[in-house]
This record gives C-alpha cells, sequence and structure tokens, in this order.
C-alpha cells in the first residue's frame, strides 16, 4: 500500500469540546497480509452524527466492525466512554450500548419481523417463557411509534422487500436505544421517502444525545445530515471537518483530483435496433416495450422492486416470461437459459447485482473465474488449453486495469471494484453485443466508478449496446443516451436529451406511484 | 408511506407453516387409504387394536424424527441418531431392573447417556466449527461401537412393567408421551434457546450480530436431539422388551425420512418438530398399507422410497403454487 | 485509462495468502496430509507385524482400498458440486447381484453382462440426477429414496436372493481378473490408475471439470454464467452410478459371490475416504487425487487395527475418533470463512 501523499487539506475541524464517547488509537487490523486499518485513529463525542467516508478497502467498514465487537483489531485501543475496551463480539458491544447496522444485513429471513425486532429482549410471560402474542402487539406498537406502518410484524422477514429488510434492521437497532449507532451503508437500498424518515430518526436521536456514525458513498447524503466527518484512506485517518465540498472530500479519498466523474456520452451512430422487447410480461413484468439501439448506452430506472430486476434476468433468459416477445437484431429469439442468451449470434452478457453470489466464485482464481463464458473458445473437443486460458485472461486483465497480485489468486482477494471488473472482463471475453449491466457501481469506490464510467462509454462507442440499470439518479442521468423509467413492471417514462436530469428521474417515479 | 397490505390471518399462519400442513394433510390421505385397504381385506375398519399396535411401532421412530428435526432446524443433519439409539438401547436392556427405583434412575441415566453423546455431537459442532454430517459420521461410528461392547449380542431383558408403561399393548397410551414432547418443545421454544435454535439455523452470522449466543443454542440442540434419541432407545427396548446394539442403525435414516416426511427443509431454520411426529407416523401408514395391500415385504423399501419422493415433490409443487399466488 | 491511485485492496481469505507463500494451496496441503497418513500408517503396521508392510501386504490393503476408491470417485464427483450420494449401498449391491446372476457363471455372457450392469448402474444415476437437477429434490432425499427403491426392487426382484440365477457365481474370467496379478501386480490396481488418471484429467483438464467446480462454488453464478448445471449435476449422478456398480463388479469378482448387504459399508467410507482427502463436503474444492490417498490412508487404518488384534467395536470407535482427529486437524484452515 502506498503512503498517503502530502496534500493541502482544508482546515480540520477544532478538537471537540464535548467528552468522547468514542476514541480510537492506532487500531490496526490485517487480514491475511492485507492491511485493512492501519494506525488508524478516530472519535466521535455525543450527540452529533459523524460520517465516516473513503474508497472501498479504506478501511471504513472495518473500523465499524471493530467498534462495533464484530472483529478484534490486531493493535491499539478502543476507549468508550473513557473506559479501555477489549471488544471480541457484538454481545461486548451491546453491553456497552453500541448498536451497528451493518451493510450486509443481519436479519433472519425465516422468522417473523417482530421475532427479529424483539430478539433478545421478548416480552415474558410470568413463568419466563416468551409471549409470543404479545410479542406481535409489542412489534406493531414499536413500528407505529416509528412511524412504520406497512411492515406487517407477523410476516417472514423473507417475504419483506429489501427496503423493508433494512428499514426493519435500523428499527431494531433504535428500540435497543443505544448509546452509540453504528450505521453502515444504511441507505444503499432505500429510496428517497425513505431515507427521508431516516434522516428524522437520525434527528431524533441527535436530540437524545446518541452519537451516530455512519458510511456512505451518497454525497448529498452527507453533508444533509453529517456534523462532521471523517475521511479515510488506505486505513488510515485523513483528516476529520465540519464542512467540505465534494471534490476536495474526493481529493482526500483518493490522493488525486478528479476532474469530472462522468465522461463524455458517445456519439449515437445510425440506429439499428439491438435488442427489442415487445409487450413482455411475466412476474413482476406487465407489458414491456424497449429498444435498445446499436452503440446506444439506455439506461433503465426507478423506484427497487417495480421490475427492472425482473426485466434485466428475463433478457437474459434467467427469468420466464409469460408473453410478449424479444428481438436481437430484429429477429425473434426464445430465451430459455442464460446458456442460450449467451450463445453465438446472440451473444448478450448480464454483469448481475449481487457479485457474490449470482456472479463471481471468490473462492476460485481470477483467472478460473474470467474465463467461463469462453470455456468453449480455450478448449478443443472439451480438454482446456491452459496457454490459451492465461493468454486471454492476462490481456482482459490488463485492459480493464485489474489490479492483483496474480491470476492465480482467487477473487475474494481483491476488492470489491476490482472484482466487478473482473466479472466484466468474463463476459468482455465473450465479445457480446448487448451488455446488460445491472448496478454495477453499487458499493464501489469512486475512482473505481470513474474507471467503470469510461469503460462503458468506450464500449458504447466501440458498437456495444449497453442497457444500464442503476440504482443512483445522478448515474443514470449523466452516463447514457436516454433513460427509461420503470413503475409497475412497464415503463412509464422515458426521458433524453435537456429532460433528463436526477431530478426528473427520481419525480418520474415517485409522481407516477403516487398517482395510481 | 405506503398503505399497510395484510394477509388474513388464517393465510399467513399456513402460508407460514406450509411444511407442517401439508405433512398433516399427507398423514390423513394415508390413514384414509389404510382404513379403506384394510376394510377391503378384513371386511372391517381397523380398530382399537390396531390403533395401539401403530403407536407403539412408530414411538421410537416419533422421537427420533423429532432428535433429527432438532439438528435439522440448525442446519445441520445428525447422522449418530442411530448409534445413540443402539447405545441406549443396550444400556438400558442391561441395566433396567424390576423396582421402580431401578427404572427411574435407569431411565434418567440412559437420557443423560443420550444427552452426553449430543454434549459431544455439539461441541464438536460448535467449537470445533467442523461440518454436522462429518461429525455426526464419525460419532455414529464410537456409538456403534460403545454400543457392541456393552451389548455384545443381542439380549438382556426388560421388566414387564416398563413395557407396560411406554409401550401398552391394551390402548394406546403412549400418545401420552407425544403430548409430553409437545408440550417441552412449546416451551422450549419459548426460551432463548429455542430462538436461538432457529436464529442459528437461518443465518449463523446474522444471529450473532442479533446477539444470539450461536455456540450455546447450538450445543443445546445437539444435547436435546441426543436425549431424544435417548427416548427412542427406550421405546425401542420396551417395544422389544429385549435390547440389540443394532437395531437402532436402520433410525438414522428412518429419522432423516421422517423429518422430510414432515416437511421440513433441511437447509434449516424453517419448521417444526411436530411435523417429524407426524412424518413417522406417515411413515408407519405407509408399511401398514404395503402390508394390508398384500405387497411383498421384500419390495417394502422400493414403496417407501417412491413415497419419499412424490412427498418432496408434491410438497414443493404445492409450496410453489403457493407461493405464486402470493405473488400475484 | 488509469487516472487514479490504486485503489485498496479488500482482504483476502487468509488461508489463500498464506498458501500462496508456501506455494502449496491449502487444498493441496490437505492431500499430502492424506498421502503422508497413509505412508504413516504402513510404517506403524509394518512394526505391528511383520509384513504388513511388504510388498504383497501392501498389495493387500491396496486392493481393498480400491473397492473403496472406485465407490468414492463418484462420491467426490457429487461432492464437488455440493451434492451426495446415498443411494452407494444398493446400487453397489444391486451391480453385483445383476452381474452375478446375468452372467451366470459364463465367460461369453461377461461382456453383456457388464454392459447390464455398468448401464444400471448409470440409469440409478440418471434417476438421481433428473430427481436433483430437474426437480430441484434435495440431494440427500433423491438419493436416499433411490438406495430404498434399489433395496426393494433388488430383494424383490431376487425373491430375498433366492432366485434360480441367484445361485451362480461370478464368471471365472471375472474372479481372474481381480485375483490375477501383472508384473507382480494386481492386475486391479491398473483398474484403478486407469480411473485415477481418467477422473484426474475430467477434473483438471476439461471444460466438463471446470463447470463443476463452478457449480460447487456457486450453482446460481454458475447457471448465470452460461455453465449447464442441469446437464454436468446429471452426468455427475450418473458417472456415480456407474462407479457404484463397477465397483459392485469388481467385489463380486473378488469375492466370487454376491451376499445381501455387500454395499452397505461403502456408503459412509466412501464419503470418509472423500473427506480425508481433502474434499470439501459443501463442495467447490477438492481432488481426487486426495481421495485415493484418503481410501489408501482408511483401509490401512482398519488393517492396522485388525492387525493389532482390536475387536470389531474397538476398530469402530477408533475410526470414529481418527476421523474427528483429522476433521479437527483440518477444520482450522475451513474454520477462516
Amino acid at each position: 500500500m502506498d503512503s498517503p501523499s502530502a496534500l493541502d487539506p482544508p482546515a480540520e475541524a477544532a478538537g471537540p469540546s464535548a467528552p468522547l464517547l468514542v476514541e480510537c488509537v492506532g487500531l490496526r487490523k490485517t487480514f491475511g497480509g492485507v492491511v485493512a486499518l492501519n494506525d488508524a485513529d478516530f472519535n466521535a463525542i455525543a450527540g452529533e452524527v459523524h460520517a465516516l467516508v473513503g474508497e472501498n478497502g479504506a478501511g471504513k467498514s472495518t473500523l465499524i466492525k471493530a467498534i462495533g465487537g464484530r472483529i478484534r483489531p490486531d493493535a491499539g485501543t478502543i476507549r468508550i466512554k473513557g473506559q479501555a475496551q477489549a471488544l471480541g463480539a457484538p454481545e461486548d458491544g451491546h453491553a456497552l450500548g453500541i448498536r451497528t447496522v451493518f451493510q450486509e444485513l443481519t436479519l433472519l429471513g425465516g422468522m417473523t419481523v417482530a421475532e427479529n425486532l424483539l430478539i433478545g429482549r421478548e416480552p415474558r410471560g410470568r413463568l419466563g417463557f416468551i409471549h409470543r402474542r404479545r410479542m406481535g402487539e409489542e412489534a406493531e406498537a414499536l413500528l407505529a411509534r416509528m412511524g412504520i406502518e406497512h411492515i406487517d410484524p407477523l410476516a417472514l422477514v423473507e417475504e419483506t422487500s429489501l427496503a423493508e429488510r433494512q428499514i426493519v434492521e435500523i428499527v431494531r437497532a433504535i428500540n435497543n436505544r443505544p448509546d452509540i449507532l453504528l450505521l453502515d451503508e444504511p441507505t444503499s437500498s432505500l429510496v428517497e421517502r425513505e431515507v427521508n424518515w431516516l434522516y428524522g430518526q437520525i434527528e431524533e436521536l441527535r436530540k437524545r444525545d446518541t452519537c451516530i456514525i455512519f458510511t456512505s458513498h451518497r454525497w448529498h447524503e452527507i453533508r444533509n445530515v453529517a456534523d462532521r466527518i471523517t475521511v479515510f484512506r488506505a486505513g488510515r485517518h485523513v483528516g476529520t471537518f465540519e464542512d467540505i465540498d465534494e471534490s476536495e472530500a474526493i481529493t482526500l479519498m483518493t490522493g488525486k483530483r478528479v476532474s469530472t466523474l462522468y465522461p463524455a456520452v458517445p456519439p449515437l451512430p445510425a440506429r439499428d435496433a439491438a435488442l427489442e422487447a415487445k409487450g413482455l410480461r411475466g412476474g413482476r413484468l406487465n407489458g414491456v416495450d424497449l429498444t435498445l439501439h446499436k452503440g446506444e448506452i439506455l439506461g433503465v430506472g426507478g423506484l427497487a422492486g417495480h421490475g427492472h430486476r425482473e426485466l434485466f434476468f428475463s433478457l437474459f433468459g434467467a427469468e420466464r416470461t409469460s408473453g410478449g416477445e424479444i428481438l436481437v437484431g430484429g429477429k425473434p429469439v426464445r430465451l430459455a437459459s442464460p446458456r442460450q442468451a449467451t450463445r453465438r449470434g446472440i451473444d448478450i452478457a448480464l454483469v448481475p447485482e449481487d457479485r457474490k453470489t449470482e456472479g463471481l466464485f471468490l473462492g476460485m482464481s481470477i483467472r478460473n473465474n474470467m474465463t467461463l463464458s469462453v470455456l468453449g473458445r480455450i478448449s478443443s473437443a472439451g480438454v482446456l488449453n491452459f496457454g490459451a486460458e492465461r493468454r486471454v485472461a492476462e490481456e482482459m486483465a490488463r485492459r480493464l486495469g485489474v489490479r492483483m497480485q496474480g491470476l492465480r489468486h482467487p477473487v475474494g482477494s481483491l476488492s470489491g471494484g476490482n472484482q466487478q471488473k473482473v466479472l466484466i472482463g468474463r463476459w468482455l471475453l465473450m465479445e457480446p453485443r448487448i451488455l446488460l449491466l445491472y448496478d454495477i457501481t453499487r458499493g464501489v469506490d469512486v475512482a473505481t466508478k470513474h474507471e467503470l464510467y469510461e469503460l462503458v462509454s468506450r464500449l458504447a462507442g466501440q458498437g456495444h449496446s449497453i442497457l444500464l440499470y442503476s440504482s443512483d439518479a445522478e448515474e443514470l442521468a449523466h452516463l447514457p443516451h436516454r433513460v427509461l423509467v420503470m413503475r409497475e413492471g412497464r415503463i412509464a417514462r422515458e426521458l433524453a436529451g435537456p429532460d433528463m436530469t436526477a431530478e426528473s428521474i427520481v419525480s418520474a417515479a415517485v409522481r407516477d406511484t403516487a398517482q395510481s | 408511506m405506503p398503505q399497510p397490505k395484510r394477509k388474513a390471518a388464517w393465510i399467513r399462519l399456513v402460508e407460514q407453516n406450509a411444511g407442517l400442513v401439508l405433512s398433516a394433510v399427507l398423514l390423513v390421505i394415508a390413514i384414509v387409504l389404510y382404513c379403506a385397504i384394510y376394510y377391503a381385506a378384513q371386511g372391517r375398519l381397523p380398530g382399537g387394536f390396531e390403533l395401539t399396535t401403530t403407536v407403539n411401532n412408530t414411538m421410537p421412530l416419533v422421537f427420533a424424527g423429532a432428535a433429527q428435526a432438532i439438528v435439522v432446524i440448525t442446519g445441520g443433519i445428525d447422522l449418530s441418531v442411530g448409534g445413540v439409539i443402539d447405545l441406549t438401547n443396550a444400556l438400558a436392556a442391561l441395566y433396567l431392573g424390576d423396582s421402580p427405583l431401578s427404572m427411574v434412575l435407569c431411565t434418567i441415566g440412559v437420557i443423560a447417556v443420550g444427552g452426553a453423546c449430543g454434549l459431544l455431537n455439539g461441541l464438536l459442532v460448535a467449537y470445533g466449527r467442523l461440518q454436522p454430517i462429518l461429525v455426526t459420521l464419525a460419532t455414529l461410528a464410537i456409538f456403534q461401537g460403545l454400543a457392541i461392547r456393552v451389548l455384545p449380542a443381542p439380549g438382556g431383558s426388560v421388566p414387564e412393567a416398563y413395557t407396560a408403561i411406554l409401550a401398552n399393548f391394551e390402548a394406546p397410551y403412549s400418545l401420552v408421551f407425544i403430548v409430553v414432547l409437545l408440550v417441552v418443545w412449546a416451551l422450549v421454544r419459548r426460551t432463548s434457546i429455542g430462538v436461538g435454535i432457529y436464529a442459528i439455523g437461518n443465518d449463523d452470522l446474522a444471529a450473532k450480530s442479533s446477539g444470539v449466543k450461536n455456540l450455546r443454542s447450538r450445543v443445546t440442540a445437539y444435547v436435546l436431539s441426543g436425549m431424544l434419541a435417548a427416548v427412542a432407545g427406550l421405546f425401542l427396548v420396551a417395544n422389544a422388551t429385549s435390547g440389540d446394539p443394532t437395531t437402532g442403525n436402520g433410525y438414522t435414516l428412518r429419522s432423516i425420512v421422517a423429518v422430510v416426511l414432515g416437511g421440513i427443509s433441511l437447509f434449516g431454520g424453517r419448521g417444526t418438530p411436530i411435523s417429524a411426529v407426524i412424518g413417522a407416523f406417515v411413515s408407519t401408514m405407509i408399511v401398514n398399507i404395503l402390508f394390508f395391500a398384500q405387497i411383498d415385504p421384500l419390495y417394502q423399501s422400493f414403496f417407501e422410497g417412491v413415497f419419499l419422493v412424490v412427498a418432496v415433490l408434491l410438497t414443493a409443487i404445492i409450496s410453489r403454487l403457493m407461493r405464486r399466488r402470493a405473488v400475484a | 485509462m488509469t487516472i487514479l491511485e490504486p485503489s485498496t485492496n479488500e482482504p483476502p481469505p487468509a488461508s489463500a495468502v498464506r498458501g500462496a507463500r508456501l506455494g502449496v494451496t491449502p487444498d493441496q496441503r490437505r492431500i499430502l496430509y492424506a498421502i503422508v497418513a497413509a505412508i504413516l500408517l504402513f510404517f506403524i503396521g509394518g512394526l505391528i507385524r511383520p509384513g504388513f508392510s511388504s510388498p504383497s501386504g501392501i498389495a493387500a490393503v491396496l486392493t481393498v482400498a480400491c473397492f473403496v476408491g472406485l465407490v468414492a470417485a463418484g462420491q467426490t464427483f457429487v461432492i464437488l458440486i455440493g451434492g451426495i450420494d446415498l443411494s452407494v449401498p444398493w446400487t453397489l449391491n444391486a451391480g453385483a447381484i445383476l452381474m452375478m446372476s446375468t452372467a451366470a457363471n459364463s465367460d461369453a455372457r461377461m461382456p453383456f453382462a457388464l454392459l447390464v450392469t455398468l448401464g444400471m448402474g448409470a440409469l440409478v444415476g440418471l434417476c438421481n440426477g433428473v430427481g436433483i437437477a430437474v426437480f430441484g429434490v434435495p440431494a440427500v432425499v433423491m438419493t436416499l429414496a433411490m438406495n430404498g427403491v434399489l433395496e426393494g426392487l433388488t430383494l424383490g426382484l431376487s425373491g430375498g436372493l433366492t432366485c434360480s440365477s441367484c445361485a451362480a457365481y461370478a464368471p471365472p474370467l471375472l474372479q481372474a481378473a481381480a485375483h490375477g496379478t501383472i508384473l507382480g501386480i494386481p492386475a486391479i490396481l491398473y483398474l484403478w490408475l486407469g480411473v485415477i488418471l481418467l477422473a484426474s484429467f475430467i477434473l483438471s483438464f476439461t471444460t466438463f471439470g471446470r463447470g463443476t467446480y463452478a457449480i460447487g462454488n456457486g450453482a446460481r453464478a454458475s447457471y448465470l454464467a452460461g455453465v449447464n448445471v442441469t446437464r454436468t449435476t446429471i452426468i455427475l449422478y450418473v458417472i456415480s452410478g456407474a462407479f457404484s456398480a463397477l465397483a459392485g463388479i469388481m467385489i463380486l469378482g473378488f469375492g466370487g459371490q454376491a451376499a445381501l448387504g455387500l454395499g452397505d459399508p461403502y456408503l459412509f467410507q466412501s464419503i470418509a475416504a472423500a473427506v480425508i482427502g481433502g474434499v470439501y463436503i459443501l463442495g467447490g474444492r477438492g481432488h481426487y487425487v486426495g481421495t485415493v490417498a484418503g481410501s489408501i490412508s482408511l483401509v490401512a487404518l482398519v488393517s492396522v487395527l485388525m492387525a493389532m488384534n482390536m475387536p470389531e467395536y474397538g476398530r469402530s470407535i477408533t475410526y470414529g475418533v481418527i476421523i474427528l482427529v483429522l476433521l479437527l486437524a483440518y477444520g482450522r484452515e475451513t474454520a477462516e470463512r
């Protein structure tokens, strides 16, 4: 790892006046040789909202986990309320009034919302056994108290949406009346209205003198709620500020200046349809019509749960459709499996949302992960040609700038952004004509985001057709040629040219919902 | 925020306990079929005697199935159930005396041994962080070996009074023990450990982050499982009136069958041991049906195998249909 | 295109880094353990009873290990995709009985009988594979049920091994092949060597093997990557069924006659052999070479215990304890999730 270069940061915030609630000194944590926290310092006081920013792998999540007791640092001290603590398990944190909302949610899918909300503090009957009916009532009351009415406390968590789960997780943490609340990317699956709800809750907690520490990649959020902002880079504390603007923060986070995040949209050649959907139905899809042209970047936006995922998977043959047709290059095709979608002559590739369970094999090598889509090309009569395999993988890794120790290392050893590149590389090897990119920059650091944007733009310039879903409206406003906003399983709105702004995308999705 | 859309309570109850409901339906079908075939063969409906024999023959599997179910709910599998039954069966046959005191002490002792076997499994799985299927594969060999060491050949004897209590030939008194089992489980389910057993079956890491005592829950689940398997051994020895150190071997697989017929997901975190009790009865009913349908007993396993697959397929299809309806 | 400095790496699994440093991956190290264990056991056996580690003693152990190894070959394939084959015992038993009754003492009918028997094994595997991959029945349930189906069919059709053709012996040629030696080495070991080479080749050098590992590491991701998960799964179970039948044939040749319950010990032994050899029970990691070493260690262990005149119960207990000890030794690595 490089050492942070000399920079002139904006004026740092003055030392806190209130007593320190959380104080970390010289924290160090390595995972098998890779340094996640490198002599990191951090502090926070009661009644403040403290944002932690930095690239992926900068150590934010590791710091949160260390304070929450999920991992034990190798060296350094954590003082909570002035006392040095050895936090080795989440229970230790709970005992000190620390609660964490982790990025990877910790709800139990096969149990009810009520059981999840009240786990560890269930209402007991006279004999000390859990009173199940009262548990339901208490959960209902709790949700109502926090202004949540749409979640059924007796529903199983697995029956609820991702956003609802995130809310349940937050409600649970708050219900434990923590003195210190740690939120790791709490808004990643929330829509604006829910984000505003969360701000409200945070405001309440601040009034109660709770210390709230959160991480986020969304800058406007950070600006809106944070009292102080701490920037991390390469496992170190770079600085803590009361006010810092985005470009300065990015400079500190990356160590270099970013001129513009989004590349110019490449010119669109003649309008040849590459991929068309006509009246596509099935699952959540309720008659989708769209046309993706050759060399076009077509954005898809809208609220979660309105059928984007089903659309992408249907176009890739991974989801059954009940009606409508799909045309590739003007000819109708039947896609019953991803295998058929990736076939020569159709050449559709999908980079899915959840790269850890749907994309990559974390325990397998980078090379094997990459070449999985082109095994046919690097083998003859089913026998692999290792030389050819290494060559194509090496070339692709170089082309995408995958930062790694070597192709033989497991993909799990790479950072999130580099994992994403390996996954994209797998499909580029196949030389697809049509790329379906589903939220590829979610949870990816700014630097890699920028690289991915450049890549998408360049691919379109080379004639690939790209259908791009993103949960980030800002991204949709800048990257594609056109944007389709989905609602209730159909295309509700098409935006192009000057209408294509983050605000119009969000409002199209929200307003249309309100009308129904 | 959107308006609440709640399901009717009974629909939710059925949906969330689909396995239990399906196994109950399966049992009803099996009973009806059995009665029909019995009537065709004997010219009358089955009566008290048939009921008593069926209950007595099923009791070991009821407890073996429940033992298996608890471990399956934690996301594991217990291949050593048969070994624990072997061992406890052998111990009971050797040590049961005629006096009430001896019976009580021996029963407690045998159940304690079962608990100790479970404790060994639990400690290895929880603290050794080993795969349950492998740990219990190894301990199965150990328990089977110990059983043969205790009782090298079939033999020993069981006091008549003991048989009268656990496997009374007059009437299906044993059903009382099932009620006891259900009550005990309902209480366990309402403790932190009970919540923990389901929590770790759902997601180990998430359970830990929710403040669940993972290790303690897991170990307790295996201990409970061992104790239930020991009870199964006691019922087996009471029913057979003598001991056999290998008679439990078949119960490992049979207990898994009872769990599956009970509609409990082998992936853990869902279902209830009550379904395994029902599954055990379905399993016995299948044997009864085959008997009265005058199927060559040599083909028994064939039909059991076919029924198992059919039951699983039906469960899968029905729950898929239900889910589709729920989405629509 | 890179205009920014490298982003920091997330932590890789500790085991991977450590392995890379030593130049041996943890998977390879587990295979080494199993090989070392086998060698050690031969050494100990030699100390206990002279002749144990003589060439003929070793050959005897290897011959028995071969039977375990053949069954475990199929088991390894299905465990690699996170499956399991519990239908092994009665596939093997049915195979032995079918071979015996079809060949009916005659060398001339042997090729036909071989074809029928291996075909039966493959058919069993096909049913398993279709049930699991197409109908989504859990592997444990499907293969468990299939074991029952085969047990019932075998017992029923042979009338509990009382049928007229059940009185036959293994054809002389098969017996000769099972007992014969080539260049002083049991002929059966050449067959095993062939299987080892073939299985290793499939796993390491073919697209099919690559697909197998991919499925074991993530079935959903494999499907989305265009791997034919259904077909691969079915083929793997077919292979497993065929290997069980093959083992049945060889055991028949070795013993001369088939018996009921012949296959029972091979279920747990085949799983144990694979696991001792470092095949990860949840799939995705391991190699048949490890299973081979595992089979040999397992059989050598039992042989050493028998050489010590240990009674059956003692062998059973020791066997369980040793597996636990090995698991604890391996588990320390797999625990780093």
